[in-house]
C-alpha cells in the first residue's frame, strides 16, 4: 500500500457522540486499518470547525497523507468544507472522502453497540474506497455572454431587462404576438389598485427598443443543443405575412379586415378581433400578424383587403417562416400559466349559465380597453347587476383537481369586489375557505374591502343553480353553500357570478421542459433546484426559472424572480468561466460497441454518437453524474470519475469488514 | 400506552371499506353541507359533526340527529376537496349508535335498520308491511289513517304483496349469516 | 341472444312490479335474455349498512356469487342494489381479507365469491351493449313532443363507478331522444329523492321530493322518468303527501325508462305496468299515443 490515510472521527458534539462511542470507532481504525493505509486515525467534537480542518491540514504536512476520510455528517452538508480544506494543504480535493455516521448511523438507531459496530464498518468502507480514488481537476467551461430568455410576461420582460441593463445581450422569444403575457390582461393590480397596463407599458416599450434586447415574438423556440455557458438555441420565427421593414403599425390593415374571429387568447372569448391584428393597442411590437387559420385568403383565396389598402405596402402572403439558430450562455424560462377550466366544475355553471364569468372574462370586463369598454354589464351587453358573488378556489385546494393553492385568487377575488362596488354600487358576496393575504398591503386591503361593506361568507360554495325554490330567486343565479361560521346551508341569489379559476401549469409543460432537459413537479410546475433556499435555479446548469412557471404567485414575487434569474446569469457571465464538478461518465471508447443503449437512458441528453467511429462519448458538461448509462452498458464501458466501479465495489467490501479477520458482531436486542 | 381510542379513531375504525383520507383531513370548508339536500332536517351539519368528532364530543355527536337523517347520497363524498368519504363516516356513525345502542330518542332510524335485519334474517327477502311496524306507533291517528289508505291504494293496484317471501336456501342462509354476526335463530 | 344474470331485487316483486314487467318486455324487444338469478336474496339496500358493514357485503356477495357460477353480467334494475352489488364487488376485488371473510360465510351454502362478475345496471346495458343505433330501429312510435324530465337519481351516480360524469351526465338524455322525447334540462336531476327517509324522517324526504316534483314542473315536463323503483315510489306514490304537507298541486306521472321505451316501441300500455300508478298518466299517454 503507497497510500497514506488520515482518518478523522467527528463527535458533531452529542450528535453522534451520543450514540456512537466515537474514541472506540478511532482507535479500532487506527489499529485495524492499518494495513490498509491508515497512518493516523483522531476523533474531534467538531471537525467542520477551522479547527478540526486545521487538524486535518496539519496532518497532511506533517504525516504526509495523499488520502483522507473523515467520518461526520452527510457529504451534502459538509462535503465541500473538507476537500476545501485538502485543498489549502495542497492535497487534490478528490483525495478527500466523507462519509455519514450520523444521518446514516447514529440519527437513525438508538441501540449504542450496533451504531458503533457500524460507525467501524461505514469508515471502514470509506478507506477502502479512498485508496482507489484519483486526482481530479473540475472542468472549465466558457460562458457566452448572450441569454436567452424565453416567454415575455413580466418575469421575462424584468429578467431581460436587468441583463440587458448591465451591457449583455438578450434574446427574448415570446409564442404571442406581443409581449407582456398574463398581465396585460389584467385592468386593476392589488393591492394598489395600479392600472395593469400603465406599469408594464413602460416596461415593454424599453424592451421594445432596447439596443441589447433582440425581440422574437410570433416565435418557439424547436430545439436546445449544447451545454451551460454553450447553448446552440434553434428558434422557429412563425410567418406574420407582415413586412416589418416597411410596417408603420398604422392600423388600416385590421380595421379594413372584414374577418372577426372570437379572440380567445388575449380576450379570453369575451370580444373579438380580425384575422390580420395587434392583440391589444400597446403591443410590443407594433406589427400585426394574421391569422392564417381563419383568414380568408389563406382559407378561400379571396379578398386581401389588407393588402389593398397598405399604404406602405407591408403585407406579404408569400412569406414563411424563417428558422434561426443563436448562440447563448445561459437559457431563462418564464413562459408563465394556464387557467383552470373551471368547466370540469359542472356543478359551478360555467358555460353552462350565461352569467357565470372566470377571473380572466372578468378581467377583460373591467378593462378599458375591453369588448363593453370597462363596464361590469350581464353578458346581454347592457344590464348592470344589483348582486354578484365572488367564488374563491375554484379548481384549487381541491383533492378532484389542483390539491395546491393557487396563491393569489384570494387577493384577486377582494380586488373584483372593489372594483364591483366602485363600478356598480352592487351588492358584492365573496365566498372563501380562508383569506389568504401573506404579503405587504394584503391584509390592509382585505379590511378596506371589509370597511367597504362586502359580505363575507365563509363556506366553499357547493353548486350554483338556476331552480329558483322562492319568489326571490326568480330569474336569478342561486349560490348554495354552508355559511360555516352560523353552521347553516344557505342559498344566495345573485345576478352574476365571478369565479376564481386557480393557475395551472401551461398545457405542454411537459414537452418544453424536455426541450430544455429539466424536469416538472407532479403538477407539471418546473422543479426548482432547491424549493428554500434556490427557487430560480433548475438541476440543469445554465437554465434558470423565473414567475409562474415556477409555482402560482403574484406579480413582486415574479418579478423579484425574474431580477434573480437575471442576477445568477449575470454572475456567470462575469466570471467569463465556470468550472464544473468533475464527477461524471466516462465512456472507453475500446470497449464501446456502438450499441446506443445509453444515448436513450441518458435524462440530460448528454451522450453524443459518433457515426463515423461508431462510438458513444460522454458530454462532461452536460453530464450530472447520474450513473444511469453506466449501469445500462451491456458491455461495461461507462465509468464514473469519481465514482468508478474499483471505488463503489471496494468500498462494499470495507463495509462488510471482508478485509478484516474475527469480525465481531455485537447485537444486543 | 393508549387506555381508550380518541372518538375520532373509534370512528374511523369503523369505516372499513372506505377509501376516503382519514376524517382529520378535514378543512371545515362546508362544502358536503353546502350540498346536503337533508341538511335543513339536521341538528348539525355534516361539517360540525366532523368538528365535533375531532374535539371529543361524543356524547353530543351521538345524541344528534345529523347521521340519522343522512339519505346516503353520497354527493357530498363525491365533492369533499379533502377527500374525505363523509357518507361513509355516517354510516359508521350510525353503526356505531347501534352497537352502543346509544341515540336520540324519537328518531326511527334505529328501529328500522334493526327490524330490517331481522326481516332479512328470517326470511332472505324485504316485506314492506312488517316495517311499517317501526314507523307507525310515531304517527298521529290522522297520519296512520293516511298511511293506511295509501296501503290500500297500493294493494289494489297489486303493488303490495300481502304475504311475506322466503328464499328457499333459508337455512343455510341463515347459517352464512351467523357466521358473519351471531344473530337469529340457531338452525 | 345477450344474456345477463338479472337480479331484480325486492321492490320489483312489490312497488315496482311495473318496472319488472316492462323491462321484460323490453329486453324481449331488443333481444336481450335476463335469466334471473337463482334463489336470490334482498340485498339490504341502505339499512344493513347502518348495523354492520360485513354483514351488508355478505348479503350482496351471495348474489355476486350466484352470478358468477353462470359466468354472465350481473345486471340491476334497481340503483340501490347495483351500488351495493357494484361496491361489494370492487371491494372483494382489491381486498383479498374482507373476500377470505366472506368467503367463509359463503362456504356454508357452497359458495364462493371472487369478483370476476361484471356490474351493470340495467339503463347501461341498453345504452351501452345494445347500443342506441339499434334501439332507434325498433322505435315505431316515437315519443314526439312529450317533455321527460330525466331523473337519474343518487345511487346510480355516486360514489364515482367509472369515472363517468357525476355532476351532469347526458346518458339518459341521449336514450330519452333516442326514443323521440324531448328531453328537459333541468339542475335537480341528480338530487337524491330521500331514499329511506320516506320512512324514518317523512318530513325530510317529502321536501326533497318537492323540491324535485318543482324542478320538473317548472321546465314544463310532461313527466318524470326514473331508472329506480325507491325513486319512483317517493316521487310518485308519494306525491299525493307531498300535495297535503306543502299546500302544492302537482300531478305530474312518473314512468320507469323502461316503460317509456316500451311505449315507444308501441307495446301496449297495459303490459308495460301503466295505468296502475298512483298519479294518473293519462295526460302522458295523450301526449306519447299522439302520433299513432
Amino acid at each position: 500500500m503507497t497510500e497514506r490515510i488520515g482518518v478523522y472521527i467527528c463527535h458533531c458534539g452529542t450528535n453522534i457522540a451520543g450514540v456512537v462511542d466515537v474514541a472506540n470507532v478511532s482507535k479500532w481504525a487506527g489499529e485495524k486499518l492499518a494495513d490498509q493505509g491508515v497512518v493516523i486515525s483522531r476523533d474531534y467534537k467538531f471537525m467542520c470547525s477551522s479547527l478540526g480542518q486545521e487538524l486535518i491540514q496539519k496532518d497532511i504536512k506533517e504525516q504526509n497523507l495523499n488520502r483522507v476520510v473523515v467520518a461526520a455528517c452527510s457529504p451534502h452538508l459538509h462535503e465541500k468544507t473538507f476537500r476545501n480544506a485538502c485543498k489549502g494543504a495542497d492535497l487534490n480535493p478528490y483525495l478527500c472522502e466523507l462519509v455519514s455516521i450520523r444521518e446514516q448511523d447514529s440519527w437513525v438507531h438508538t441501540d449504542k453497540a450496533a451504531a458503533t459496530f457500524k460507525a467501524k464498518a461505514i469508515v471502514s468502507g470509506g478507506v477502502s474506497r479512498v485508496v482507489h480514488n484519483e486526482e481530479l481537476t473540475p472542468l472549465k467551461v466558457p460562458i457566452h455572454p448572450a441569454t436567452l430568455v424565453v416567454g415575455g410576461g413580466i418575469a421575462g420582460i424584468q429578467a431581460a431587462l436587468e441583463i440587458a441593463d448591465a451591457g449583455f445581450h438578450v434574446y427574448l422569444v415570446e409564442r404571442e404576438p406581443s409581449i407582456g403575457g398574463h398581465m396585460a390582461q389584467f385592468d386593476k393590480t392589488f393591492p394598489t389598485l395600479d392600472c395593469s397596463a400603465c406599469i408594464l407599458t413602460p416596461k415593454m416599450v424599453d424592451v421594445g427598443n432596447h439596443p441589447n434586447i433582440t425581440l422574437l415574438t410570433w416565435s418557439e423556440v424547436q430545439k436546445v443543443d449544447g451545454y451551460v455557458g454553450n447553448f446552440a438555441v434553434t428558434i422557429k420565427k412563425k410567418p406574420r405575412y407582415i413586412k416589418i421593414e416597411d410596417c408603420t403599425g398604422c392600423g388600416i390593415c385590421w380595421e379594413k379586415c372584414p374577418k372577426k374571429v372570437l379572440d380567445t387568447v388575449f380576450e379570453a372569448g369575451m370580444g373579438n378581433r380580425k384575422a390580420v391584428y395587434v392583440p391589444f393597442p400597446q403591443a410590443v411590437p407594433k406589427y400585426p400578424v394574421i391569422d392564417d387559420v381563419n383568414c380568408t385568403y389563406f382559407l378561400k383565396g379571396t379578398c386581401k383587403a389588407c393588402e389593398k389598402f397598405c399604404p406602405t405596402n407591408a403585407i406579404d402572403f408569400k412569406q414563411e417562416a424563417e428558422v434561426i439558430t443563436v448562440e447563448v450562455g445561459n437559457i431563462i424560462l418564464a413562459t408563465g400559466y394556464d387557467l383552470f377550466d373551471a368547466r370540469r366544475i359542472p356543478q359551478y355553471g360555467y358555460a353552462r349559465f350565461a352569467n357565470v364569468y372566470t377571473n380572466l372574462e372578468f378581467e377583460r370586463l373591467c378593462n378599458a380597453a375591453g369588448p363593453t369598454g370597462g363596464n361590469i354589464v350581464l353578458r346581454d351587453g347592457k344590464t348592470v347587476p344589483k348582486t354578484v358573488g365572488i367564488v374563491h378556489c375554484v379548481g384549487s385546494r381541491d383533492k378532484n383537481y389542483n390539491a395546491y393553492c393557487s396563491a393569489i385568487c384570494c387577493m384577486q377575488g377582494l380586488k373584483f369586489a372593489h372594483l364591483v362596488h366602485e363600478r356598480t354600487g352592487a351588492e358584492v358576496y365573496n365566498f372563501y375557505i380562508d383569506i389568504r393575504t401573506p404579503s405587504k398591503g394584503y391584509e390592509e386591503f382585505y379590511n378596506r374591502l371589509l370597511e367597504e361593506g362586502t359580505r363575507f361568507v365563509r363556506g366553499k360554495v357547493a353548486e350554483v343553480s338556476d331552480f329558483a325554490r322562492v319568489p326571490e330567486e326568480e330569474g336569478k343565479l342561486v349560490i348554495q353553500v354552508e355559511d360555516t361560521l352560523i353552521g347553516k346551508q344557505r342559498r344566495i341569489p345573485v345576478d352574476m357570478v365571478i369565479l376564481s379559476s386557480g393557475l395551472q401549469s401551461r398545457h405542454d409543460s411537459k414537452d418544453v421542459a424536455k426541450l430544455f432537459g429539466i424536469s416538472c413537479s407532479a403538477d407539471n410546475w418546473f422543479i426548482e433546484r432547491h424549493p428554500k433556499l434556490d427557487p430560480v435555479a433548475t438541476m440543469t446548469e445554465g437554465v434558470f426559472i423565473a414567475g409562474c412557471v415556477q409555482g402560482p404567485k403574484d406579480i413582486p414575487a415574479s418579478v423579484a424572480q425574474g431580477a434573480a434569474a437575471a442576477a445568477r446569469v449575470l454572475g456567470k457571465i462575469q466570471q467569463k468561466e465556470i468550472a464544473l464538478e468533475p464527477v461524471r461518465a466516462t465512456i472507453n471508447a475500446d470497449q464501446c460497441s456502438g450499441c446506443r443503449i445509453c444515448n436513450n437512458m441518458c435524462p440530460f441528453n448528454a451522450i453524443l454518437f459518433h457515426e463515423n467511429e461508431m462510438v458513444s462519448e460522454v458530454n462532461p458538461a452536460l453530464c450530472q453524474g447520474c450513473g444511469t448509462c453506466i449501469a445500462g452498458c451491456p458491455a461495461g464501458a461507462i465509468s464514473g470519475t469519481g465514482f468508478s466501479n474499483d471505488q463503489i465495489l471496494s468500498q462494499i467490501d470495507g463495509l462488510l469488514l471482508l478485509n478484516i479477520l474475527k469480525a465481531a458482531v455485537p447485537v444486543e436486542s | 400506552m393508549v387506555d381508550e381510542l380518541a372518538f375520532n379513531y373509534e370512528i374511523t375504525n369503523l369505516m372499513y371499506a372506505s377509501h376516503g383520507q382519514p376524517i382529520t383531513n378535514c378543512l371545515q370548508c362546508g362544502t358536503c353541507s353546502g350540498t346536503c339536500p337533508a341538511v335543513e332536517f339536521m341538528d348539525h351539519t355534516p361539517r360540525q359533526i366532523i368538528g365535533m368528532i375531532r374535539a371529543d364530543l361524543k356524547e353530543e355527536v351521538l345524541a344528534s340527529n345529523t347521521y340519522w337523517t343522512c339519505a346516503s347520497c353520497f354527493h357530498c363524498t363525491v365533492r369533499c376537496p379533502a377527500d374525505i368519504d363523509v357518507a361513509d363516516m355516517m354510516y359508521a356513525l350510525k353503526r356505531y349508535s347501534m352497537w352502543k345502542g346509544q341515540f336520540q330518542a324519537g328518531l326511527i332510524g334505529p328501529d328500522f335498520s334493526e327490524a330490517f335485519v331481522k326481516m332479512i334474517v328470517n326470511s332472505g327477502r324485504s316485506f314492506e308491511p312488517l316495517l311499517a311496524a317501526t314507523y307507525l306507533p310515531r304517527y298521529s291517528a290522522r297520519d296512520i289513517v293516511q298511511e293506511g289508505l295509501m296501503a290500500t291504494g297500493l294493494v289494489l293496484s297489486g303493488k303490495m304483496p300481502l304475504l311475506p317471501k322466503k328464499i328457499k336456501g333459508l337455512k343455510k342462509f341463515q347459517q352464512m349469516v351467523r357466521r358473519i354476526i351471531p344473530i337469529g335463530e340457531q338452525s | 341472444m345477450k344474456q345477463y344474470a338479472y337480479y331484480p331485487g325486492c321492490s320489483l316483486e312489490s312497488l315496482g312490479k311495473s318496472y319488472h314487467l316492462s323491462a321484460m318486455e323490453v329486453s324481449k324487444a331488443l333481444g336481450v335474455e335476463l335469466k334471473e338469478i337463482e334463489d336470490w336474496n334482498c340485498c339490504g339496500a341502505t339499512a344493513y349498512f347502518p348495523v354492520d358493514e360485513f354483514l351488508a357485503y355478505t348479503l350482496t356477495a351471495r348474489n355476486l356469487a350466484k352470478a358468477e357460477k353462470t359466468g354472465l353480467d350481473f345486471v340491476a334494475p334497481c340503483s340501490a342494489c347495483y351500488k351495493n352489488a357494484f361496491f361489494t364487488n370492487k371491494y372483494i376485488q382489491h381486498d383479498a381479507d374482507l373476500a377470505d371473510h366472506i368467503n367463509y360465510a359463503l362456504e356454508v351454502d357452497d359458495l364462493h365469491v371472487s369478483g370476476t362478475s361484471r356490474v351493470r345496471h340495467l339503463i347501461d346495458i341498453f345504452i351501452n351493449d345494445v347500443g342506441l343505433e339499434e334501439i332507434k330501429t325498433k322505435v315505431t312510435n316515437p315519443l314526439k313532443d312529450l317533455r321527460v324530465a330525466p331523473y337519474y337519481g343518487c345511487q346510480i351516480l355516486r360514489p364515482r363507478k367509472e369515472h363517468e360524469d357525476v355532476e351532469n351526465p347526458q346518458y339518459f338524455e341521449n336514450l330519452l331522444s333516442t326514443l323521440g322525447a324531448e328531453p328537459v334540462n333541468y339542475s335537480s336531476k341528480a338530487r337524491c329523492c330521500g331514499g329511506s327517509l320516506i320512512i324514518t324522517n317523512r318530513k325530510a324526504a317529502l321536501d326533497m321530493v318537492r323540491i324535485l316534483l318543482q324542478d320538473a314542473v317548472n321546465h314544463d315536463a310532461d313527466v318524470i322518468a326514473t331508472t329506480c323503483p325507491m325513486c319512483n315510489v317517493n316521487l310518485e306514490v308519494y306525491q299525493a303527501q307531498v300535495n297535503r304537507e306543502f299546500g302544492t298541486q302537482y300531478a305530474i306521472p312518473v314512468m320507469y325508462f323502461t316503460q317509456l321505451m316500451g311505449l315507444s316501441f308501441g307495446i301496449v300500455p297495459g303490459h308495460l305496468g301503466i295505468g296502475k300508478q298512483q298519479v294518473s298518466s293519462e295526460s302522458m299517454l295523450a301526449i306519447a299515443q299522439n302520433t299513432k
